[in-house]
């Protein structure tokens, strides 16, 4: 057994990144972020028309990548939290960390409100668009209002006299005669709506994880530390988390199940889940590592830190493979039409090739080789891991995204893009920049944050507990 | 009085405390000892490592174990519903690519087996179940599941000897130490 830990191995001001090591790295993401976004501005906004939809593809599959790595941090700060866990109060700062890029990331979801862009993606919008041209938002607003006030008061009507009265409603009159599916759907997939999801998704979500980081970072330089902020800390994180199932099921909705507004699956938001807790374990394994490479968190962390992580990272894989099985399966066995359509898309061409690499590569290889204790307990061997599974993730988010573009864009705008196709010539160097800026962005914020504070919560109440971690 | 020869079980040392046992473990481990245990109230953590424990075999019978089980559900379920009866439902094709409808019967076959591998493989290296154990002679070791640590060593170690290793389980800090015997067959 290593030597333990105690309170004079723990510097009394905590461990500060060094910025002089990560400045470089800081200012390269910044100006990649910078000159990236510029010509993805352009590409969104500004180019032919050919290339802005095909970009706004490209721009939704990178904002979802580091979107699900950011909301992964968020959940591991409030699993931690609500869970009282003693054992990752050492990592417990790069889980914060992580979580707190997540109010950024609004900045590269401003393209997903401009209607302009909306028009390439959301089909659905469209319709609404066309058919609701010429009611005033406020007009849509209170009709909606009025329509869901009268949805409660029809319950209760129902529940008392067993009789409903019809709702007033001249959009839903309007798409009752449109699109039946649209009409039916109506009172979730709306402008007004659907506006105020996205944006409460990066304000309620983005107020959790900054309280919660404050908690925490509070800590270190109260003068009287206490068990205050912990316990403060785990009643706020059985308030938030709600917040964060509600994020991740619409979110993954709003954004990707909306680009194919006929297609439905209750297991979605579970299945961009299991990929947000998978792939963000992937990253705070990385960045463990990589600080403890470089000297820092020697006294808090050891390989048994490594090895939960390790056994984190392979329960959420299996339970992927679970749920991504699950949602499968139903659609396959049901066979029906409106459902088969996702996997039809997905299984057509090369893409069959790659749906089969995902089973493989994203469940068989990284099960067996997860499986085994002794690689959980070596983190370079484990880094190694994370760093393939967050390649994988790459993969998965792609498939879930792209494959709907050369047949959206044909039905949207034929005149542009022609017939329908499985893809699009030359739409994969969009995708690399998209993923490159959005990405630099993320290093950025995530770097910027990790230099803020001290590395680990070096007053917690529990850190002696989580450096003398056994198991 | 019986004229019968007992067998010697081997030596019964109590240790203060969990950290004596701890401490205590790391010499008889260095000293080379193989056949020896050590009994507490509750699990000690780390102490595997000082008693120089190597790892179970046991997670590669549940392997084998589960990987039996896959391949038992997939054999069942393709020779009945493919070769056997051939069942066309909802347009699925009754050949190998109707896989996905026998993975549920995979994955339950696959834990079932692995609970049963462990389950059983976990008594077959325990040597359980037994009747009665040497060691339940000791009035002293009744303690070993309330608040006595202790550590025993067996007879059938090389190491050991009659004199010698009482005398290294008081060294190493041991006291009530107790000789043991089986009872006879």
């Amino acid at each position: 057994m290593a030597h333990h830990v105690t309170s004079h191995d723990i510097p009394a001001n905590g461990e500060h990144l060094d910025a002089s090591r990560i400045g470089k790295v800081k200012t390269i993401a910044l100006a990649v972020m910078v000159l990236g976004g510029l010509l993805s501005a352009y590409l969104l906004f500004f180019a032919p028309k050919s290339q802005q939809g095909s970009f706004a593809y490209s721009w939704v599959f990178a904002l979802f990548y580091f979107f699900t790595l950011a909301l992964g941090g968020c959940f591991w700060t409030l699993l931690h939290n609500v869970s009282n866990s003693g054992w990752g109060t050492s990592v417990r700062r790069v889980m914060e960390n992580l979580g707190s890029v997540f109010p950024w990331l609004s900045i590269f979801a401003i393209p997903l409100l401009c209607p302009n862009v909306q028009y390439y993606l959301y089909e659905w919008m469209n319709m609404h668009r066309k058919v609701g041209g010429d009611i005033p938002t406020m007009t849509l607003i209170t009709e909606w209002l009025a329509g869901s006030w009268n949805w409660v008061l029809n319950g209760f009507r129902y529940l008392t006299t067993g009789e409903t009265v019809p709702m007033a409603s001249t959009m839903a009159d309007r798409l009752h005669h449109a699109d039946h599916l649209m009409f039916n759907k109506h009172w979730f997939m709306n402008l007004p709506f659907w506006y105020f999801r996205t944006v409460m998704f990066f304000v309620a979500l983005g107020y959790a994880i900054y309280r919660l980081r404050k908690l925490s970072t509070v800590q270190d330089t109260d003068p009287n530390p206490g068990t205050v902020h912990l316990f403060k800390a785990r009643r706020r994180a059985a308030a938030f988390l709600p917040i964060l199932a509600l994020t991740v099921t619409f979110a993954a909705f709003d954004w990707l199940k909306g680009m194919d507004y006929t297609w439905f699956s209750t297991m979605y938001g579970v299945y961009i889940f299991a990929g947000c807790a998978i792939n963000s374990m992937a990253v705070i394994i990385i960045t463990v590592y990589l600080l403890r490479r470089s000297g820092y968190l020697k006294h808090v962390v050891s390989q048994e830190h490594f090895h939960i992580m390790g056994k984190l990272l392979f329960a959420f894989t299996v339970f992927w493979a679970y749920v991504t099985f699950s949602q499968f399966f139903l659609i396959w066995y049901a066979n029906i039409t409106e459902e088969t359509k996702y996997f039809l898309i997905r299984n057509t061409e090369g893409w069959n090739i790659a749906s089969i690499a995902l089973v493989i590569m994203h469940f068989v290889l990284p099960f067996v080789v997860l499986l085994q204790q002794w690689l959980k307990k070596k983190p370079h061997l484990l880094s190694a891991v994370a760093i393939y599974m967050l390649l994988v993730h790459i993969l998965d988010i792609y498939l879930i995204v792209i494959p709907e573009r050369g047949i959206s864009l044909g039905n949207i705008d034929h005149a542009t893009f022609g017939d329908i196709a499985v893809t699009i010539k030359g739409a994969w160097l969009g995708d690399v920049l998209a993923f490159v800026t959005i990405g630099a962005g993320f290093v950025f914020f995530f770097l910027r944050a990790l230099g803020q504070h001290a590395l680990y919560p070096h007053r917690d109440p529990r850190i002696l507990e989580s450096a003398n971690l056994s198991n | 009085m019986s004229t019968t020869r007992k067998k010697v079980y081997g030596y019964l040392a109590e240790f203060k405390s969990a950290s004596a046992l701890y401490k205590a473990a790391e010499k008889v481990r260095d000293a080379g000892f193989t056949k020896w245990d050590c009994y507490s109230p509750y699990p000690i953590h780390g102490l595997d490592a000082a008693m120089g424990l190597k790892r179970s075999i046991l997670p590669y019978m549940v392997f084998f174990g589960g990987m039996t089980g896959t391949i038992t559900a997939f054999l069942l379920a393709y020779t009945t519903q493919v070769v056997i009866y051939p069942t066309v439902v909802q347009g699925k094709p009754t050949n190998f690519f109707t896989l996905p409808a026998f993975f549920p019967i995979m994955f339950e076959l696959t834990i079932l087996f692995s609970g049963f591998t462990t389950l059983f493989g976990l008594l077959a290296l325990m040597k359980l179940p037994r009747f009665n154990h040497p060691l339940f002679a000791s009035k002293q070791f009744e303690r070993s599941t309330d608040d006595g640590f202790f550590i025993a060593l067996e007879a059938r170690d090389p190491k050991f000897s009659a004199t010698g290793t009482k005398d290294f389980l008081g060294e190493i800090g041991g006291s009530s130490i107790e000789l043991i015997e089986e009872e006879p067959a």
